[in-house]
């Protein structure tokens, strides 16, 4: 690694944290800085609380809006990276996301079907991830007879999102006004703390699924060689690949059933990531997680403090994300894949 | 270690690989020939256990490979492909690290120890200098060590190369004909491949094995298996055999 790099990875590492910090301070309710740092420390402190102008208040802003959304955005965000990169390596093709394995649009049907028909009584974040883990099944299940599996599976992939892209217009076709608003709201995507219980299983999913794929980072080399190469290197093909996906699809759709759709994210980040610091996964993917998480804080903070009512964060990733990585690939003269 | 093929059949399409018995000699470099079609190739990945299920076995040491799990068998036994092309351009030393795969847990990555046997491997093929660089910036001669060197980081006895000489020009090609010999003579390595250039495979080679068709039609040392009958016979085209200076040249 030449010492460029090495500051790179400093600086990458660090990020998340600023950003944490940072975006503390930033909110439609206006709170000076010495008084949320005050805020912060009341739990042990808690005469420091007694001279705001409305201590619960406060408390309640910094601990049940901002900080708990900022774990989310920081969690999403590193999901999304840290599945984009393990899947980019698995399949050997830096140009594969998310979406290509239907998790995405699964994950939109099933919170469509919630939101229009079902009510209150099945929440979307759980109807989401139970279609985006369908649409993977299914994917997975289409494409395993294959003799070119990873053509196959991409193809697969592409055909299942058509699929429950067509049945998404179908319920927004008989979606009610209302409903059909609340659907388009969680399809853009936001960081709105949903609830301890609605992520009760989305944000441990997600950390599984990022500390099992960070300490299998070293695997995910491996696995970017040829399945021949990788077979005759020592590789469980079948299990690695297999646990891969699995824990791919699991950290995304808890992802996205929670967050909605935020697009970019898993095929910007760990581009980044590689042109800072080369392809070896071993950086990469710990990297992708520190990285993606800070860049979805501030595509939250940018989110919520653009206009005087919070806009979509999923619209600003794709915002931010096309047109940077646009710049980004007619810069960069040195070849990083 | 010895390599003892027994009952082997592969089936593609219409092509069928058939070697009922057949046995590589420990520490000796073995060279399968024959035409384009004859199965060279998928005879080496049957034996290395990369095609999936083959009928019939392939015993090391009288086990039998296939009842290995894979990283046992990667320790036993290391695979050279042709080529190697991948979407990620990875320096020279994580590439060759590669080969270590069957020492490192799953959930864990490469100890010291492992990156001093791949830099050792490295070393060995004579491209230590270039550990920090790209895979891409070599050349394809070059290119063709840093996979033999990936192959000796899994420091496994028997080693298979594929055709580790095709687009060389003839100092590449010599020189790559030389580490494989040394392999075997210096490192005591069972050493498999198959060539196309029928001179380099009567020079360097201990043992011939002629394929044709899926079926071996000789096998044997050069000098005692080597004639101009079988070599038409196999390749279909009258050859010569001349000999000059104590070495025998296929002429077509």
């Amino acid at each position: 690694m030449t010492r460029k790099q090495r500051v790179l990875c400093g600086l990458i590492v660090v990020f998340p944290f600023a950003a944490f910090v940072v975006s503390l301070f930033i909110g439609s309710w206006h709170i000076p800085a010495k008084d949320i740092v005050k805020t912060l420390l009341s739990p042990v402190f808690p005469s420091l609380a007694s001279g705001f102008p409305d201590p619960e208040g406060y408390i309640n802003i910094v601990f049940s809006v901002r900080l708990p959304r900022l774990i989310l955005a920081m969690t999403v965000g590193a999901s999304l990276s840290v599945s984009g990169a393990a899947l980019q390596a698995l399949f050997k093709n830096p140009l594969v996301n998310e979406f290509i394995l239907g998790i995405s649009s699964g994950a939109a049907f099933g919170a469509s079907l919630s939101l229009v028909f079902l009510g209150a009584a099945f929440p979307p974040q759980v109807a989401a991830f139970a279609f985006a883990v369908v649409a993977v099944l299914l994917v997975l299940s289409i494409s395993r007879k294959s003799d070119s599996p990873i053509i196959s599976l991409l193809l697969t992939g592409v055909i299942t999102s058509a699929f429950f892209s067509a049945l998404l217009s179908l319920v927004e076709y008989f979606a009610s006004p209302y409903a059909l608003q609340a659907l388009f709201n969680w399809l853009m995507g936001n960081m709105t703390w949903p609830g301890w219980n609605e992520l009760a299983l989305a944000l441990p999913l997600m950390g599984i699924g990022i500390a099992v794929l960070i300490s299998m980072r070293w695997r995910l080399n491996v696995l970017s060689m040829s399945d021949e190469e990788a077979r005759a290197l020592g590789v469980n093909l079948r299990r690695d690949k297999l646990l891969v996906i699995v824990m791919a699809t699991l950290m995304t759709a808890a992802a996205t059933s929670v967050a909605g759709i935020i697009g970019w994210v898993g095929l910007l980040v760990p581009h980044l990531v590689r042109m800072m610091v080369g392809v070896d996964n071993r950086r990469v993917i710990p990297l992708s997680a520190a990285l993606g998480a800070g860049y979805l804080v501030l595509a939250d903070d940018l989110a919520r403090s653009l206009a005087s009512f919070e806009l979509p964060v999923g619209i600003f990733t794709s915002l931010i994300g096309i047109p940077f990585f646009i710049v980004l690939l007619r810069k960069s003269k040195k070849v990083w894949l | 270690m010895s390599i003892r093929v027994q009952d082997l059949v592969y089936r593609y399409q219409d092509f069928e690989l058939r070697v009922p018995a057949l046995e590589f000699p420990s520490a000796a470099l073995t060279t399968i020939v024959g035409p384009n079609g004859a199965g060279k190739t998928t005879f080496l990945k049957c034996l290395s256990g990369i095609l999936p299920s083959p009928r019939g076995s392939v015993f090391v040491e009288g086990q039998d490979l296939a009842t290995l799990p894979e990283a046992a068998r990667a320790r036993r036994l290391a695979y050279v492909p042709q080529e190697h092309s991948s979407a990620f351009n990875y320096a020279i030393i994580d590439f060759v690290l590669m080969g270590r795969t069957a020492y490192v847990p799953l959930f864990s990555t490469p100890s010291d120890d492992d990156t001093a046997a791949a830099l050792e491997a490295l070393d060995y093929v004579g491209l230590a200098r270039y550990a920090g660089r790209a895979y891409s910036q070599l050349s394809s001669g070059e290119r063709r060590l840093v996979l033999i060197a990936r192959a000796l980081a899994q420091n496994s006895d028997i080693l298979v190369l594929d055709e580790p000489t095709t687009f060389l020009d003839p100092k590449h090609e010599t020189g790559l004909m030389e580490l494989v010999r040394k392999l075997a003579v210096e490192k005591k390595k069972t050493v498999l491949m198959t060539l196309h250039n029928l001179d380099m495979a009567v020079k360097y080679s201990d043992v011939l094995v002629f394929l044709k068709e899926g079926r071996v039609v000789s096998a044997g040392r050069p000098d005692e298996t080597l004639s101009e009958e079988l070599l038409e016979r196999v390749y279909d085209i009258p050859m010569c055999i001349l000999e000059h200076a104590g070495r025998k040249f296929i002429v077509k």
